[in-house]
């Protein structure tokens, strides 16, 4: 039998009396491109905060490579190979682009007292680090300071560093958003190639033809709750979809002219 | 060198390795202090007991002091790294006001009268007084340099570099936030006991407002001006602030006035200090000394 | 019990002053999440004006009223020249900005008045007040009740007029105020205005209560209302209020009865990681 990479059941979180997560089930195959659509506040970064342990899942119960994951701390998740981006970009500014991946090489480091006393800027580390720039598209920028790159720059500076974390599974928090048509083609053919490392993408998109495009499967959010799940023709011609999302868009389009 | 010079660099020097331990804490992990001088008189009244009270020398304390200094930071940075920025400054202003009480009014400290009678040095038989005093400072200075250039230099700082700029994604990265600040909070706080072992034994003479919370906002003050987070900040703003009064003895009067206008000025004009990445005297340091990094 | 009895009205007003003060804090706080430090050396200075006009005219509620406008204008510019431009860098640069302006107004302060304890000699026009046998001195009463009307007034204010429903607004969160119409710079002035003649009045009703105007009188309060607002709840007004009355309150009675070994002025702080060990939040805060 197959076993899943990441597995969330019944998955909850209120805050206060808002249940902005309330019982959510799915299932990330390993290697698989698996997307969260949904409209704003239908929980999608909710429920990405509590798989990347930000947050403490009010109820339900998460799985990350056969592990109970739910309640760890970020920094132990990372650990374990999972990767992430945030929506809202979070270089670290007064780093070099550099500098702010071989933050993320330290991941082998940070856990054992005795290895974080060894020098961060040597040879090996230094040239790992331009690789990944490199299939990025970074590399000529490896020595500005993060904070003085513009939007585009930064989300695939925060795809860089969520693949020397993410060995086994990437988080993608809305990197499409803010970007032009072309980087969006590129960003797409990053994430196929991650995939082709034999990494799990899961990805939370606003863009639904590019979720469409990329995804292998699609989970649709709504207040909280799955609406939906399949491929992405499942995904388009389901009545209830069209009803909470795309009709939404489209009579927000024809409102808007 | 005359006497008068030769005390006040050693000053210098002993401000300098206690603000050197402040910039772990706050230049590189960014977590605000303002309470750094108790833990410079943790170190201090430490080595003034263990050379008063029990006889021991000074290079046999040395090692308890700075890991009395550094468990006792442990011990106070517990909480305290529970707390975010705002919560932090004020819980380490608490931490100033309570240790300086407990030294003024616990007899075991002293109590009002301080400690006095504190030997000096020997080394090699020799009494080091004046400038091999001196010398010595400086010798631990060095040190102490050496071991903050090495901290920026290996993962344990650029945790803490990655911590100061985005806890969450820090963490996010497999820096476990508590560690890596308690531990340069450790750090800093044992170099802080170092500098007070020293300066016990230079001034043989202490008590608690030697400690008190002006001193922390002063330590504060040199590192704001050399620039948060660089490496010769600590030493440049020592000597400045050192120099200062110094210099304007004539103008007695006015000497905290003008100290708080520096301070002010620097920090509303020039926040990352003299050594800061876009710092007004780098620039003009740049177009002086031509290659010289901008 | 009599003795108790007067430890516990000196406790009121020692806490009715705290109050006084931390309200102000708390306000900023609320509104610029700026640890304004330099709020005790504006209540200092309100003391010293208040005093000067006092001798100069006679009149008490003169030196009331000048020390107000001059502390309401001295902590707009302070707002203005300090604060705003330095909103834009991580808290601790303001807050350093604002330990140097306590210290640099408590300099001028004593270069100017001279580094020694000024009297206070103002009779306030109150009758003292009998409860059986225990007697509530005309200043405890002045101190009681001009308390109590400022909290009315700044009651009313916060809750009844159009600009502390811009207060409130701000201080939940300024980008949407200022979408809102809001001018949100303009609110914060107000705030400082406000909180600057509230300390301009605790200012002078301390130096008549203890009959001393004196340089330094503000470095104590200035870090012990820091605490003070993290007890209540950063930014929570009527948790600072709270706050400061239990510490008066306690604060006189431990001094009176019980031999604690540390001085009063720590009390404040061990209270207060007391509070941030249990409830991090404060006793009104929320997060």
């Amino acid at each position: 039998m197959k076993q899943p990479l990441l597995k969330v059941e019944g998955l909850r979180k209120h805050f206060g009396g808002l249940k902005a997560v309330d019982g959510v089930d799915f299932q990330v195959d390993r290697g698989e491109i698996l997307g969260i659509l949904g409209p704003n506040g239908a929980g999608k970064t909710v429920c990405f905060n509590m798989i990347s342990g930000i947050y403490k899942p009010t109820g339900g119960r998460i799985f990350f490579d056969r592990a109970r994951t739910d309640g760890l701390p970020p920094f132990r998740l990372a650990a374990m190979g999972l990767g992430r981006t945030f929506q809202i970009v979070k270089p670290f500014t007064s780093l070099t682009v550099l500098e702010n991946v071989l933050v993320a090489r330290g991941i082998a480091h940070y856990g054992r007292f005795r290895r974080i006393w060894g020098p961060w800027r040597s040879k090996d580390q230094v040239a790992a680090a331009m690789g990944i720039l490199e299939q990025v598209g970074l590399a000529e920028l490896a020595g500005r300071k993060a904070g003085l790159l513009p939007l585009g720059n930064l989300r695939r500076l925060e795809i860089a560093r969520a693949m020397v974390v993410g060995r086994k599974l990437i988080l993608l928090d809305e990197s499409f958003s803010g970007l032009r048509h072309g980087e969006v083609s590129r960003l797409e053919d990053l994430i196929r190639t991650i995939r082709q490392m034999g990494i799990t993408v899961l990805l939370i998109e606003h863009n639904l033809r590019v979720s469409m495009k990329l995804c292998d499967r699609i989970v649709v959010l709504d207040h909280g709750r799955k609406l939906a799940e399949g491929t992405a023709e499942q995904i388009q011609s389901n009545q209830q979809v069209i009803e909470a999302y795309l009709g939404r868009r489209r009579r927000k389009n024809a409102a808007g002219g | 060198m005359s006497g008068y010079l030769i005390t006040i660099a050693t000053i210098v020097v002993i401000n300098a390795i206690v603000v050197c331990g402040l910039n772990v804490i706050v230049g590189y992990a960014g977590q605000i202090s303002l309470g750094h001088a108790a833990f410079f008189g943790i170190g201090a009244y430490s080595a003034a007991i263990l050379a008063t009270k029990a006889g021991l020398s000074f290079w046999a304390s040395l090692p308890m002091v700075v890991i009395i200094s550094g468990l006792v930071g442990l011990l106070l940075g517990l909480p305290s790294l529970r707390v975010k920025e705002d919560f932090l400054a004020i819980t380490t202003i608490g931490i100033n006001f309570i240790v300086e009480a407990v030294f003024l009014y616990i007899p075991f400290f002293g109590g009002a009268l301080g400690i006095g009678g504190i030997p000096r040095i020997y080394l090699f038989g020799l009494k080091l007084k004046g400038f091999s005093f001196f010398l010595l400072c400086l010798a631990f200075l060095v040190l102490v340099m050496l071991a903050c250039w090495w901290f920026a230099r290996c993962w344990a700082g650029l945790a803490c570099f990655a911590l100061r700029e985005d806890e969450q994604a820090a963490a996010s990265m497999g820096i476990s936030p508590v560690r890596f600040k308690l531990l340069a909070f450790v750090v800093g706080t044992a170099m802080a006991g170092l500098a007070g072992a020293l300066y016990a034994h230079y001034m043989r003479f202490i008590s608690a407002s030697d400690f008190s919370f002006p001193v922390s906002i002063t330590l504060l003050s040199m590192l704001v001006l050399g620039g948060m987070g660089k490496l010769w900040a600590p030493l440049l703003g020592a000597a400045i602030l050192g120099a200062l009064p110094e210099i304007f003895r004539p103008l007695v009067e006015y000497r905290i006035l003008f100290y708080t206008a520096v301070l002010l000025l620097m920090i509303r004009f020039q926040p990352s200090g003299l050594l800061g990445d876009d710092s007004l005297a780098r620039k003009v340091l740049a177009r002086v000394v031509p290659g010289g990094r901008s | 019990m009599h003795l108790f009895l007067e430890q516990l009205l000196n406790g009121i007003a020692m806490g009715s002053i705290y109050a006084l003060v931390t309200l102000g804090l708390a306000l900023v706080y609320g509104i610029l999440r700026i640890l304004h430090v330099a709020h005790a050396a504006i209540y200092t200075v309100g003391a010293y004006v208040g005093l000067a006009v006092f001798k100069l005219s006679g009149s008490l509620l003169l030196g009331f009223g000048g020390a107000m406008v001059f502390c309401a204008a001295l902590g707009v510019a302070i707002e203005r020249f300090v604060y705003y431009p330095l909103l834009k860098y991580p808290p601790y640069v303001p807050l350093i900005g604002s330990i140097a302006v306590m210290l640099a107004i408590e300099e001028l302060c004593r270069l100017v008045a001279g580094p020694y304890i000024l009297t206070f000699p103002a009779k306030l026009p109150l009758a003292a007040v009998k409860l059986g046998n225990v007697t509530i001195s005309s200043t405890l009463m002045a101190v009681y009740a001009i308390t109590a009307l400022v909290l009315a007034i700044l009651w009313y204010i916060t809750t009844r007029t159009e600009i502390g429903l811009a207060m409130r607004a701000t201080s939940q969160d300024m980008a949407i105020a200022d979408a809102m119409g809001i001018n949100s710079h303009r609110v914060v002035s107000a705030t400082f205005v406000l909180g600057s003649a509230i300390a301009a009045v605790a200012g002078v009703l301390v130096g008549i209560y203890y009959n001393q105007v004196y340089p330094t009188m503000g470095a104590v309060p200035a870090y012990k209302t820091l605490a003070l607002i993290v007890v209540g709840g950063m930014g929570s007004v009527p948790g600072a209020v709270i706050a400061s009355l239990l510490l008066g309150v306690a604060e006189t009675l431990l001094i009176g009865y019980a031999r604690i070994p540390l001085p009063r002025d720590a009390l404040a702080f061990i209270a207060m990681i007391a509070v941030l060990m249990w409830r991090s939040e404060g006793l009104l805060g929320s997060r």
